[in-house]
């Protein structure tokens, strides 16, 4: 996956009319909620409505390549551990030496890549619908201190920019002769050639940004006014508290029918 | 930079509750694995969802919030915007290095960077940091907040404690932290995702479970095969850069000066380059005197 839809996502609010933090609440607790129930129907419904929204929401083209890029080597690498071996199985479908598919590893394997399916849908759908600026403001304004909201926020400007310093470093090495061949240790030299001008470059321009913003007053104490309006509601304010109880609710009687089950 | 703000003193508004809160994240990842381990045969076959997975992810979550909340306040702006830097270079690196044949990750360098440069509270919350906003757009590296911390926390003792001076011992620490730091993630992976995200990393847990290990065991013998490794090729990487920076930007790191992470005045190959720079100021605290 590249730096670019994590770049260009906060740039868009498609749904201006909720606050991000019920947002949050909502895919946080969804999350929660499916990891709790651990049924496969609920798994799939969480994933077809995840698509649903984000065709219908428009991010459907953002979301979908991330989420392939997350789940793909996941699913292969579940598929690989638990469809061929799996001591636990006692039916066993197909044998080759110590390798034997079994049906309780394939079921073990589908209910487990539905369940991160939805999870990985549902925070993803959350952060590229969600507005950043929106988030970062309303985090401030419940007290979060800045401090997390600029680290946030930075870094998910900072991303596109310095993929592209690290293209032009690159180029400009190749422009000096740098060939990289298969050998491990071309490859390590020419890791080398690239990586120190770029952190050398990164360090010495967080130097000049650290001074800026210590005059501007990052470490002073003190309320700090936001010219941000972010939309909210106390229709709002109660639906993420109900949500949040949900959650605590789905997580607390998961343990009490473990505790019970044991 | 390393100089307080003109306008205000910097102030250290409760530092008790700062330290309370940094022991109970510490305790909150302690006791999750401890109850992780002790617990875990009964559960891995019950079903994906267990009541496991919801621990593991409560517990270290909290945690690693517990220790974000604690530190984030007390870094220095020099700090504060060196951590999106090793954030990025954490996500750039480990895409890549994750989406490759090699059963490594390299997602720690930013982490390891920042501990080095500024201590070990500045590379815990870097560490937790980077699972939080890395999951933004991958949810699955959220569980492993605390490992995370715990990489960046180990990493800046290390620098702490002189092991960056002898650019020989430096992977030798790296490998340290990696034994810990694969031990402490090994229940994530089992309980949260019933496996690595990695397909090599996949493939060697698959060796294991064949001589029939229990899943735990064998996530964490693949982390013992693949974590002190990993962590021994950052932290000889990090040395090399941070060998590499001019002095300069050594100075605006005052926990560079205090502790003398670096070798100031040994004939050590990586300071080459450096060394005529170094050569008059080998005693740290005429070093600090002569800044700006």
């Amino acid at each position: 996956m590249t730096a670019s839809p994590a770049g260009s996502a906060p740039a868009q609010a498609t749904r201006p009319r909720l606050s991000p933090l019920t947002w949050l609440a909502a895919a946080g607790s969804t999350a929660v909620i499916t990891t709790a129930a651990a049924s496969w129907p609920l798994s799939a419904a969480v994933v077809a409505a995840c698509l649903g929204l984000s065709l219908a929401g428009g991010t459907a083209r953002r979301v979908l390549p991330a989420s392939a890029a997350v789940l793909v080597p996941l699913g292969l690498s579940l598929l690989v551990l638990h469809g061929l071996f799996f001591p636990e199985g006692r039916t066993v479908l197909a044998a080759w030496g110590p390798a034997r598919i079994t049906a309780e590893g394939l079921d073990f394997t589908g209910q487990r890549i539905l369940l991160l399916a939805a999870v990985v849908m549902v925070l993803l759908l959350f952060s590229f619908t969600v507005s950043l600026p929106d988030l970062v403001a309303a985090l401030s304004a419940r007290g979060v201190q800045g401090r997390f909201a600029f680290v946030l926020a930075s870094t998910l400007t900072l991303l596109p920019a310095i993929a592209e310093r690290a293209r032009r470093i690159r180029e400009a090495q190749e422009a000096r002769g740098l060939v990289v061949s298969r050998g491990l240790l071309s490859r390590a030299a020419a890791f080398r050639l690239q990586a120190v001008p770029l952190v050398l470059s990164l360090i010495e321009d967080a130097g000049t940004r650290a001074a800026a913003l210590e005059a501007r007053g990052l470490s002073s104490p003190g309320p700090r006014t936001s010219y941000r309006e972010v939309p909210d509601s106390g229709v709002q304010r109660t639906a993420r508290v109900v949500l949040v109880l949900a959650a605590l609710a789905a997580v607390v009687l998961r343990l009490v029918q473990a505790g019970a089950g044991c | 930079m390393s100089s307080p703000s003109l306008t205000l003193p910097s102030q250290e508004q409760h530092p008790a509750r700062r330290r309370l809160l940094e022991v109970l994240g510490a305790l909150a990842i302690a006791a999750t694995y401890i109850y992780l381990v002790l617990n875990q045969p009964a559960d891995i076959t019950g079903g994906p969802g267990s009541a496991s997975a919801l621990i593991a992810l409560t517990g270290f979550l909290a945690g690693a919030v517990l220790l974000i909340v604690a530190v984030l306040p007390t870094l220095p702006a020099s700090t504060l915007v060196l951590i999106p830097v090793a954030l990025v270079l954490n996500i750039v690196l480990g895409q890549f290095v994750g989406s490759t044949l090699v059963p490594f990750y390299l997602d720690a360098i930013g982490t390891v960077l920042i501990a080095v440069l500024a201590g070990p509270a500045a590379g815990a919350a870097t560490g937790a940091l980077s699972s939080i906003v890395w999951s933004f757009f991958n949810p699955t590296v959220l569980p492993f907040a605390a490992g995370a911390a715990l990489i960046g926390c180990l990493a800046g003792l290390a620098a702490r404690y002189g092991l960056f001076r002898r650019f020989y011992l430096a992977p030798v620490a790296g490998f340290v932290t990696g034994i810990i730091a694969g031990v402490v993630s090994a229940p994530v992976a089992a309980f949260v995702f019933g496996g690595t995200s990695g397909v090599a990393t996949g493939a060697i847990v698959s060796a294991f479970r064949a001589m029939g290990d229990t899943l735990l065991a064998a996530i964490t013998k693949q982390a013992l095969i693949s974590d002190p490794m990993d962590k021994a090729i950052v932290f000889t990487i990090v040395a090399i850069l941070v060998y590499a920076l001019p002095r300069r930007s050594r100075q605006q790191f005052p926990f560079l000066r205090r502790h003398r992470v670096l070798a100031g005045n040994t004939a050590d190959t990586e300071a080459r380059s450096d060394a005529a720079a170094q050569a008059p100021a080998q005693d740290p605290a005429h070093d600090s005197s002569r800044k700006g």
